[in-house]
């Protein structure tokens, strides 16, 4: 019986610890709806307090201040489309490393692998000099066209596509199916966990990029959510900070809301990553 | 045709046997389907590669890209001698090991108890994740009133009498780096936790009953058997905080300091200092030339870790 009481002690105690570790990790996210639900005065004079009176001001004013909706037209432009083509080149390559034999096909594979290793750091200069030159800065080409590869996503599906039996593909091959009809209708529904993993990931980083953005899309018409988040803050003096924790609150909203509905995707998604080392 | 061949061959095989012309055929497919892949990588994984060591040589800017000088070793020289650069350096060192030792320690804490218990795992796994999934702009908008004089955080620290006056954080020489490490340690630790857990749940349980058998208990079977058995993941985890980290930049921007980190360069990093290089000052050589240093840093620093857990595995 003593045995049982600690037991259940220790185990009341790793309750409360996570539920504490909880209450830490959410209240920042409260701070910031509770911020943009009250008048601008209260903001600097009691900014962890609750509202005296709540009022939605934050959020008609940014919507003078700042064209919101084309921020977020622009976020899900690139977005959608970085997504959408990072996800097919990883499929088609991925696919054929995995499954279709051609020679060189190990080279090539492992000549990838091995500029995996090298930081991002070292491109930013060049791309930038060569995106420059090619006249795309300050259009959404100059993110969405080299985002769309990443030896990362298709050694991920690569892997994913080394467990689909061969004789599968064989069989559908003697049957006389052509390799696109085998992509298409066997292969992409087969490698959809992997497929939705790389769409996750890809989609979270460009939608959450502010980097990219700032370096290439420096023109208020192209601004992203990020991007024209930061510019706003930077610009709007004290008083009107009720509509930064209003804009801030609208950017986080959308993502926390798909992110509650998917979530045992988005978890797996970062635990798959590990895993496939 | 296909008839024959399949006749020839044991069907276990990995790839069905073909004529010559079939297997052609089929190769053509495959440099079909990575060629759209292999053109972009060629124009914008290697052309800027070699396109990143020719800069070095040069005093190269955007606005005026006809006055391009070859300066030798110039660039590198000046890089390997640039107080600035080494300040920054020192800086993101410092945030890192605060940063890494504090993220995966607590990411392993939460990890450990999320083991422990049968139900409400994954009610707590999507809270702890959350900031995860919340971009770097807004938590860092979001943290920097938090943190700020006057902010909850700082009115926690006075009434627990941790501080005696409002701190001016940002002003102080290493206390921004600090900062934000701490920030840095709320948003990512959800990921050493999944990683971790995950790895937790790989561990036979067999090896947990053979322990108790032997009478091993809480720590020691923490101790001998999950933390041996979650080096991979550990070993991950390092790498890619290490690629990611020393390569920071818009969280100290997104925190409100300027491209050189502030009045004192106090949170000036590699990155921003190679930004503020190339497009404040427009001298893009140079900055090619930082980046690249850290580049080789980094990748010094990744093969030291490989090499030091292939060694202890020995």
């Amino acid at each position: 019986m003593k045995i049982f009481r600690r037991d259940s002690l220790s185990l009341l105690a790793t309750y409360l610890a996570l539920t504490l570790g909880a209450i830490v990790v959410v209240y920042p996210f409260f701070f910031a709806v509770n911020n943009s639900l009250k008048p601008g005065r209260e903001i600097l004079h009691a900014p962890s307090s609750l509202p005296s009176e709540i009022t939605l001001d934050g959020y008609t004013g940014v919507f003078d201040e700042l064209n919101v909706l084309l921020l977020f037209k622009n976020s899900l432009i690139l977005g959608i489309s970085i997504t959408f083509l990072n996800t097919l080149l990883s499929a088609l390559a991925g696919y054929a490393f995995a499954k279709i034999p051609f020679p060189g096909r190990g080279r090539i594979f492992g000549f990838m692998l091995l500029t995996m290793m090298i930081p991002s750091v070292l491109f930013l200069i060049p791309t930038y000099v060569f995106i420059y030159r090619i006249g795309w800065v300050g259009h959404y080409e100059a993110l969405i066209i080299p985002s769309a590869i990443s030896v990362f996503n298709i050694f991920l599906v690569r892997q994913f596509m080394l467990g689909i039996p061969d004789e599968l593909v064989e069989a559908a091959r003697i049957d006389g199916a052509g390799e696109i009809t085998i992509f298409l209708r066997m292969i992409l529904p087969l490698a959809r966990p992997a497929l939705a993993t790389v769409a996750i990931l890809t989609f979270m980083g460009s939608w959450n990029d502010f980097f990219g953005p700032l370096l290439y899309l420096n023109r208020p018409d192209r601004w992203t959510l990020q991007l024209g988040l930061l510019q706003f803050k930077g610009t709007v003096p004290g008083e009107n900070s009720e509509q930064i924790w209003a804009l801030t609150t609208m950017i986080i909203v959308p993502i926390v809301v798909v992110y509650f509905f998917i979530q045992e995707q988005f978890v797996k998604a970062f635990a798959n990553v590990s895993l496939s080392k | 045709m296909a008839t024959s061949a399949v006749v020839n061959s044991p069907p276990a095989a990995p790839t069905a046997p073909t004529t010559l012309l079939q297997r052609m055929r089929r190769s053509a497919w495959g440099y079909v389907f990575v060629s759209p892949w292999v053109i972009l990588y060629l124009i914008f994984g290697l052309y800027p590669l070699v396109l990143s060591f020719y800069l070095t040589f040069f005093n190269y800017s955007f606005v005026t890209p006809e006055t391009r000088t070859f300066v030798g070793i110039d660039n590198w020289v000046r890089g390997a001698t640039d107080s600035l650069y080494w300040k920054s350096l020192y800086n993101i060192v410092l945030n890192q090991v605060v940063f890494i030792t504090l993220k995966n320690g607590l990411g392993l804490v939460i990890a450990t108890l999320l083991f422990r218990i049968k139900r409400g795992g994954r009610i707590f796994r999507t809270i702890y994740f959350l900031p995860v999934i919340t971009s770097t702009v807004v938590l860092m908008t979001i943290a920097d009133t938090m943190a700020s004089p006057g902010g909850p955080v700082q009115s926690v620290l006075m009434n627990a009498g941790v501080l005696s006056e409002p701190s001016f954080w940002k002003s102080d020489n290493t206390l921004p780096m600090i900062v934000i490490a701490l920030i840095n340690t709320w948003k990512w630790f959800g990921i050493s936790m999944v990683v971790l857990l995950a790895g937790m749940y790989g561990i036979d349980p067999r090896l947990y009953e053979a322990a108790a058998v032997d009478g091993a208990r809480g720590w020691q079977m923490f101790r001998y058997i999950t933390l041996p058995l979650l080096r991979p993941q550990l070993f991950f985890l390092l790498v890619v905080d290490v690629i990611n980290g020393l390569q920071m930049f818009t969280e100290v921007f997104a925190i409100g300091f300027n491209v050189y980190g502030g009045i004192n360069h106090q949170a000036l990093t590699p990155v921003l200092y190679l930004y503020a290089q190339a497009f404040d000052r427009s001298n893009v050589g140079y900055a090619s030339t930082l980046g690249l240093l850290l580049a080789v840093l980094i990748a010094v620093l990744t093969a030291i870790q490989f090499k030091f857990v292939r060694t202890e595995a020995d």
